[in-house]
Parts: structure tokens; C-alpha cells; sequence
């Protein structure tokens, strides 16, 4: 195991190394200037320019130039928005908050109800329930999110007036921004008007929560049915019921647990797949997250500000990824026996 | 299973958080939420021409020496008390007010109240080079080079504490005009000086302290404006505590959100849902006569725009009653000259041309093109009030242009982008528009056709025409009101022959807000303010009305 884990934190050491490196040679291929791409600051302001000029020894080879980038960025200098004046960095950890709230709680949705649902449709195979959860999750699969939103703020926002249509929480609560998680804000903040702040950020996240969830939950209902359509075959599971043992039991104890194996397998797959579904729900529920923070940059052409958004998202998909991986070798020894038996 | 317990509970939660809260909460009834369209470029109107920097600031934070009464057609005191001119127009003596404070906020407590100090720092930043915050955040100051402001005063002189003189280089009948813009706020040189202490003189236009209703509290980008209530208003109001500027762009999606009750006042609604929106009771539209125009202006740098004959062959060209009726809904009038009919010197003579293909077909031929040539028509990507879909009106103009066999494209930015580059002159044709800063008629020309506009990358036809400059300065130099008529109507017909722009529209200023919200003022000249603006209570509203 522990060399098993050591080769998946090196392979996630070499793929940032990568990425920096493809981030550092795209400041060269941006239009203009690269090192007011790099740090966001403009040749017109001499003092500073040749300040970091110095800093970033763009008077030396490319390589020196790398290594001093590279520096900067994991001491957290990430340079400053071309359009606000802003570090970068110092702006990316609410925004970071604010996006890892939403997936989290769509992540868990998903895989709470996901679950759940697919263990039912496997246990009723063939039976009406089956063929309906299976029908409304393969069309709900289909449909894309962009549309889903706009169906569902349409239907719940506007004609039935139950939710807002965007932002975290109703303006007029003055909560101060600490973590970019409105619900941690609010706990953390000492306004007399708490538990009603509160009560509007839910109304506020569920929709957008809502709408996230559904593309993981439709796939974890088919993953857990198949995987537990193929445990319920096992001579394991024969063998309980030769004991006697009641059903209930046998899900719970013997079935359950196995079919989760090829479940968390899929996680990281699904991350992935919501981040990139995230940002469009981000856009269109003006969700203060690195999402929207992200596509507003390519508008503006503001390069220190979609360097620092895509090495964040690429960063925190890898790093998911390979949490689950090491977690999925971790929890199931049968897997790991796989990994060695291939080498 | 107890996990799997405890995640159902919080989906209970988040079912219970579905209904909206009974009760009403103390920042939800005072406060007020204005969704805007864009962000602000920065806190301070004086570096910007941008409509939505100056809603977003001006009225609200700062104050100017001297307010136009649009009602009255009148100058009333605002910071100044009183003014008068002395040494035959070249002298303007002013009054300050005293007992004025400055916002008191977590990062500046004022020492002193206001006084001729602040005047002279806020005038002198942009009139003197030298300055220290000359060139702090740029350094370009557009209205006051476009508006010949920068020329026209010598100096600003302290007399005493409460008296300043301003000297001017001629006599200008538009000075107080200019005076009363949403340009000329006064700031704080205490402040100034603070900041230049702390090492951190940009932070004046990112953390604004005036004299004005609201005191700024933050910003984030592309989310919200928070402003409060400044508790030591020196006069009327405010009667909200907070005011919040949601940032919007979407148009469509302000008009949902004023629906669902998540803004109380937007601007710009569009023009075809309104009726729409007008028959909900729980909404109500408001309309303002603005002094706008909305044109199309050739770049007359760019050939063949260089030749006068081509630019008359595509203003025949293009069937504007046909725009009107499209893009305005009927809610608009036709344009017939540069100046709209709010103001005195507007003739009810027709100074444009008519729609006939023919013609254009003719001179073009005469001018050397007979088979047509490609162009470019920039189109904005906002709604202003003057042009409330400029890509749909590009359109119309493109297949009107595809008649006398020229073929346009359609070209559009980022709204700032887009700005900038027009600053710098690369298109061939744009289609944007002007509103006035203030009632006199000099407004409508100089800003936009001088060649002190052109200089400043603010003339959008980049045309600098030294007789059209010279007529500008008969006009303002004249004090008597009918003779300035006479040379306006000139001007009319100069640019008429010489056709740098094409005039469109003149069209109403739309706002719709919750019908609860009262007093939001939208002044024909300038910017939004919120100063008077309210929420009443439904049972106040009944109560208010008229007994039979």
C-alpha cells in the first residue's frame, strides 16, 4: 500500500509539474506583453515593471525565468488582475469556498440518493420501480445542464416564486466573506439576523444544488444497480442465504459494501464531470465561485486572473482524483491485489 | 446508517428552507437592492464618460458645488451656497457651505469639516499636471478635456475658508452648466492627503469618501456595490440604510429578477417585454424624457469614409423610420438633427436625410465606388437608453447597406473592450450614442465633434474640423439666447453638409421598479439618484391614497 501511494502522490507531483509548465508557457503564447500576462502588471507603470522584471529575471534565460515562476507561485504570488489591481491569489480562496460548497453538497446528494435509488431499482429488478427509476435517470441523464437550469429556474423562480434566481443569499444581509461557504459565513459571522441569513442561503442553494446533482445522481443509480446486480450473483451471497440469513442483513452486511467498491471507483470521474458542469451553473446562478470567476476572465482577456482559475480547477480535479484512487486501494484489498499482480 | 440518517436530515433542512420566512427581517425592509448593468470602471466619476460608472457613484456618494433643477430650468445650491460672476463672466465667485462633513468610515475619520481646500484638490487634480494625484489610476480625465472644461478655467483661487474664485480664460455661457455635471464631484483633501502619507494614493478612487448620501462599503467584482446610509447627511435624506447594487448584465434575467423580487428598481428594462411588464400590479415603468441621441458615426479618418460624398450616399441609405418602429417599439422619435427637441435650441426643421436608395446608389457612383465596397459596423453590446438593442439595429442597417451594394460586418467586444478600442479608432462605423450632461445645447457638439473630443478619443467620428471648432466657440462665447440659437442652427446644418454622423433616435429613458419603492429620481441630466428613494410598507401605501 505504501508503495502504491507513493507512486500515486509522485504521479500527482509530475502532473502539477506539467501544469505549471504549460500555465508558464502560456503567458508566451497570449497576446502582448509576458510578463504583464504573468503578474498583471502593465509596462506603463515603470516602478513596478522593473521591479518584477528583476523578480521574475526576465533578463535572463527562459529557464531562470521558469524557475523564478515557479517560485513565485508556491510562495502564493500569483501576480494581480489586469482589470482590478487585485492579487490574485488573495481573491481565489473565497471564490474557492463558494465553488467547494456547491459541489460538495451536490456530490453528497448524488451519492445519498444515487445509492440509495440503485440498490432499489437492483432489488426490484425488472419490476415496474426498476423500469421507472431507470427510465427518469437515463432522461434526466440526457438533458443538458445549461437547459436544466433555466427549465428549473423558470418552473420553481418564476412562475411559482418558491426560490431566487441567483447570487448566495439576498444582498441586503451584510455577511462578511471568510471562507466563500455562505452557510460557514453565516455561522462564523455575529450579525443579529443569523438564523433568518441562514434560512434565505438555503432557499438561495438548493436549486443550483439541485441542478448540479442530477448528472452524478443518474449515473451513481446505474453504477450502483449494475454493481449490485453482479454482487447479488456471488456464491457469497448464496451462501448467506444458505445460512439463513435475513434479507435485510444480507443487503446490509454482505451486498452493500461490495457494491460500493466498483461506486467509489467512479467518484473522482464524477468530480470531474461536475466541475466542469459547475462552471456553467456558476454563470447562470451568478454564484460567486472560481467558475464564473473563470469564463468573466477570458471576457476580459485578464491572463494573470485565467492562470490562476485554471491551475486552481486543474488542481483540485487531480488532487480529488487521486484522493479517491488512494482511498479505493485503501478500503478494498482486492484492488490492490490487481495493481500488483499487473506489474 | 446513521450517516445516511443524518444526510437525510439535512435534505429536511433544505426543504424547510423553501419557504420563504414569514416574518419580516430588519435589513430586508430597509434596505434597497438596484440591479445594474455593468460593474463601475472605477469610484470616481471624474476619470470616466461610462453611464454605469456614474449611476453607480456619482449621486450617490459625492455632492457638486451646484445642482440643476431640471423642474425649474434653474441652478440650485448644492455645496455652494451661492455664486455669482464678477469681472464680466471671466470671475465666478462661490459660497461653500458650511457645516458639511465628510463620511466618517472604518478607514478615514474626518478632522475637518468642508471647506475651499477640498475644491481646490478636487479641481486641481485634473487641471494641473503637476499635481500629485494628476496621473494616480491613469491620469485621463475625458468629460473635462472633451467638455473644453480643462481649457476654459485659468486657475481655482481660496479667498477664505468658505470662498473660492474660479478664473476663467473667456467667458462661457456653459461654465455652470458643466459645473452642475455628474463629473464635478468634490472629494476630500484630507483625505488625499492621508492616502498620500499611507503611500497608497490609488486607493482614493477604490475606497471613495465624499460628502454624498451613501458611504461606499465594498465592492466585488461582477457580484455587488454595498452602500450605507451616511448617518450626517447635510441635507434631505437618506430614508434607506443600505443600498445594494446587484450586478447584472443579462438583461433578460434583470427583468426575472425584478419579477421574483430579487431587485427592487432595474434599469433598461427591455422595450418589448414592457408591456408585459407593465400590466403587473406589483411592477410599475417609469419613463423620463432624456436629452439623448443615439447616431451612427463614421470614422472619417478611415477611407472611404474620408470623403464627405460617401458618408450623404450612406445616410440616404438607410430607412430609419423602419429602425424606429423595430428597435424602439414606437418609443422613440425620429431624429431630425443632433439636438433633441428638450432642447431651446432645437428648429422643427428636418436637418437630415431621407431614406432613398437611389440617391445613395447615384453618389456613390459619383464618388468612385459604383460596384459598393466593405465595411464594418461596431455594435454595442449593452443597452443604453438611447439604443436599446444596437446589434438588432446593425442588422437593419446591414441589409439596407446590402441594397445599394455595400456589405457590411457586424463587429462587437466586451463593453469596456469595446470602449477602449473605439478610443483608438479602429473601427470604420459605429453605432452608439450620446446623453447630455447638462441643458445647454454646447453639450450635444463639443463633446462629440470637436477636435478637442478627437484628441481625447472620445469623437467617434475622430473628426477634427478647425471651422466646426470655430462656430462652437461663436455659439458659447454669445450670451444672448436667440443670437446662440441662430449660430446652433448653423452648427445643425454644418454638420448636415459635412454628415461626420448620422442622427437615429431620440428616445425615453425606461426604468421599472417593485411598486413599493418610492422617490428613486432619474433626472433628464445625468445620473441615477437614490437619495429621496424608500420602501413602503403596503399598509402605508393604501393609507397614502386619497379618501373618496
Amino acid at each position: 500500500m505504501i508503495y502504491y501511494s507513493l507512486r500515486r502522490l509522485f504521479l500527482l507531483v509530475i502532473t502539477l509539474w506539467l501544469l505549471t509548465i504549460f500555465i508558464f508557457l502560456l503567458n508566451y503564447l497570449f497576446p502582448g506583453d509576458p510578463l504583464t500576462n504573468m503578474t498583471g502588471i502593465r509596462a506603463g507603470d515603470e516602478f513596478a515593471y522593473n521591479i518584477a522584471r528583476q523578480a521574475y529575471a526576465f533578463d535572463q534565460s527562459i529557464f531562470t525565468q521558469y524557475w523564478h515562476f515557479l517560485e513565485h507561485l508556491l510562495s502564493g504570488n500569483w501576480g494581480q488582475s489586469l482589470v482590478t489591481q487585485r492579487p490574485v491569489f488573495d481573491d481565489i480562496l473565497p471564490l474557492l469556498g463558494a465553488t467547494l460548497e456547491l459541489s460538495i453538497l451536490a456530490m453528497l446528494i448524488s451519492l445519498v440518493f444515487g445509492v440509495s435509488l440503485g440498490l432499489y431499482a437492483a432489488l426490484n429488478l425488472h419490476r415496474p420501480a426498476d423500469t421507472i427509476i431507470m427510465g427518469i435517470s437515463l432522461s434526466a441523464y440526457s438533458v443538458p445542464v445549461f437547459w436544466l437550469a433555466q427549465l428549473l429556474i423558470l418552473l420553481f423562480a418564476v412562475k411559482l416564486g418558491w426560490t431566487p434566481i441567483s447570487s448566495q443569499i439576498n444582498p441586503l444581509f451584510d455577511i462578511d466573506v471568510v471562507t466563500g461557504s455562505i452557510l460557514t459565513d453565516i455561522v462564523l459571522s455575529d450579525v443579529p439576523y443569523r438564523a433568518a441569513a441562514f434560512a434565505d442561503a438555503l432557499n438561495h442553494l438548493w436549486l443550483p444544488v439541485i441542478v448540479l446533482a442530477v448528472m452524478p445522481l443518474t449515473m451513481l443509480i446505474r453504477i450502483t444497480r449494475d454493481a449490485m446486480l453482479d454482487v447479488l450473483q456471488k456464491n457469497y451471497i448464496r451462501a448467506a442465504r444458505a445460512r439463513g440469513l435475513s434479507e435485510a442483513r444480507i443487503m446490509l452486511r454482505h451486498g452493500l459494501p461490495n457494491a460500493m467498491q466498483p461506486v467509489v471507483r467512479q467518484l473522482g470521474l464524477q468530480f470531474s464531470i461536475l466541475m466542469s458542469n459547475i462552471i456553467i451553473a456558476e454563470m447562470i446562478f451568478n454564484w460567486p465561485g472560481i467558475g464564473s470567476w473563470l469564463v468573466k476572465s477570458i471576457y476580459e482577456r485578464d491572463y494573470p486572473v485565467l492562470q490562476g482559475g485554471l491551475l486552481t480547477l486543474a488542481a483540485l480535479i487531480l488532487l480529488v482524483n487521486v484522493l479517491v484512487e488512494l482511498f479505493h486501494a485503501w478500503h478494498y484489498p482486492q484492488v490492490r491485489k490487481e495493481l500488483y499482480a499487473e506489474r | 446508517m446513521r450517516t445516511l440518517a443524518a444526510l437525510l436530515a439535512t435534505q429536511c433542512l433544505f426543504i424547510l428552507g423553501c419557504s420563504p420566512p414569514s416574518e419580516e427581517i430588519a435589513p430586508l425592509e430597509q434596505g434597497l437592492i438596484y440591479c445594474s448593468e455593468g460593474n463601475p470602471e472605477s469610484f470616481n466619476p471624474q476619470l470616466g464618460t461610462s453611464g454605469t460608472t456614474i449611476d453607480a457613484t456619482s449621486a450617490q456618494i459625492y455632492d457638486r458645488l451646484i445642482d440643476y433643477d431640471s423642474g425649474q430650468q434653474q441652478f440650485v445650491p448644492a455645496l455652494a451656497t451661492s455664486w455669482e460672476a464678477l469681472d464680466k463672466g471671466l470671475r465666478y465667485r462661490f459660497h461653500l457651505r458650511e457645516n458639511v462633513a465628510f463620511q466618517s468610515t472604518p478607514w478615514f475619520t474626518p478632522d475637518r469639516q468642508f471647506n475651499a481646500y477640498d475644491v481646490l484638490f478636487s479641481f486641481n487634480r485634473w487641471l494641473q499636471d503637476e499635481h500629485p494625484y494628476h496621473d494616480v489610476n491613469g491620469g485621463q480625465y475625458p468629460f473635462f478635456v472633451s467638455s473644453g472644461l480643462i481649457h476654459l478655467i485659468d486657475r481655482i483661487e481660496r479667498v477664505d475658508d468658505h470662498i473660492v474664485d474660479f478664473h476663467l480664460v473667456r467667458p462661457d455661457s456653459s461654465f455652470l452648466a458643466n459645473l452642475a455635471t455628474d463629473f464635478a464631484v468634490i472629494l476630500s483633501a484630507e483625505y488625499g492627503a492621508e492616502l498620500m502619507h499611507l503611500a497608497a494614493p490609488q486607493q482614493i478612487d477604490r475606497q471613495p469618501i465624499g460628502t454624498g448620501p451613501f458611504q461606499f462599503v465594498e465592492f466585488r467584482k461582477d457580484f455587488v456595490i454595498r452602500y450605507t446610509r451616511n448617518e450626517d447627511y447635510w441635507r434631505e435624506g437618506p430614508y434607506i440604510e443600505q443600498l445594494v447594487y446587484v450586478i447584472t448584465p443579462n438583461a433578460n434575467k434583470r427583468m426575472l429578477k425584478l419579477i421574483t423580487g430579487e431587485c427592487d428598481v432595474i434599469p433598461y428594462p427591455l422595450v418589448d417585454e414592457l408591456a408585459k411588464l407593465a400590466s403587473d400590479t406589483e411592477i410599475e415603468v417609469t419613463s423620463e424624457v432624456n436629452p439623448n441621441i443615439a447616431f451612427w458615426a463614421f470614422n472619417t479618418e478611415h477611407p472611404p469614409f474620408d470623403q464627405p460624398m460617401v458618408r450623404r450616399a450612406l445616410a440616404h441609405a438607410i430607412n430609419r423610420p423602419a429602425i424606429i418602429q423595430t428597435i424602439y417599439n414606437g418609443n422613440a422619435r425620429l431624429a431630425s438633427g443632433v439636438l433633441p427637441e428638450t432642447s431651446w435650441a432645437f428648429s422643427e426643421q428636418d436637418q437630415t436625410y431621407p431614406y432613398d436608395p437611389e440617391r445613395a446608389r447615384q453618389l456613390l457612383a459619383e464618388a468612385g465606388y459604383p460596384d459598393g465596397f466593405s465595411m464594418d459596423i461596431w455594435a454595442m453590446p449593452v443597452q443604453r437608453a438611447y439604443n436599446p438593442n444596437a446589434q438588432r439595429m446593425a442588422e437593419l442597417i446591414q441589409s439596407d447597406l446590402a441594397r445599394i451594394g455595400v456589405n457590411a460586418d457586424i463587429v462587437s467586444y466586451e463593453w469596456n473592450a469595446f470602449r477602449r478600442r473605439l478610443a483608438r479608432n479602429e473601427h470604420d462605423s459605429v453605432l452608439i450614442g450620446w446623453v447630455a450632461d447638462n441643458a445647454d445645447p454646447d453639450n450635444f457638439f463639443r463633446p462629440i465633434l470637436s477636435c478637442a473630443a478627437a484628441r481625447s478619443g472620445s469623437n467617434r467620428a475622430n473628426w477634427c474640423d478647425p471651422e466646426f471648432d470655430k462656430l462652437l466657440v461663436d455659439a458659447i462665447s454669445e450670451t444672448n439666447q436667440a443670437a446662440r440659437k441662430a449660430i446652433y442652427q448653423d452648427i445643425e446644418n454644418y454638420v448636415l453638409e459635412k454628415v461626420p454622423l448620422v442622427p437615429i433616435a431620440n428616445s425615453l429613458r425606461f426604468q421599472a421598479h417593485r411598486s413599493d419603492i418610492k422617490g428613486v429620481e432619474l433626472p433628464p441630466y445625468g445620473g441615477l439618484s437614490f437619495r429621496k428613494a424608500r420602501k413602503v410598507a403596503p399598509e402605508d401605501m393604501t393609507a397614502g391614497e386619497p379618501k373618496p
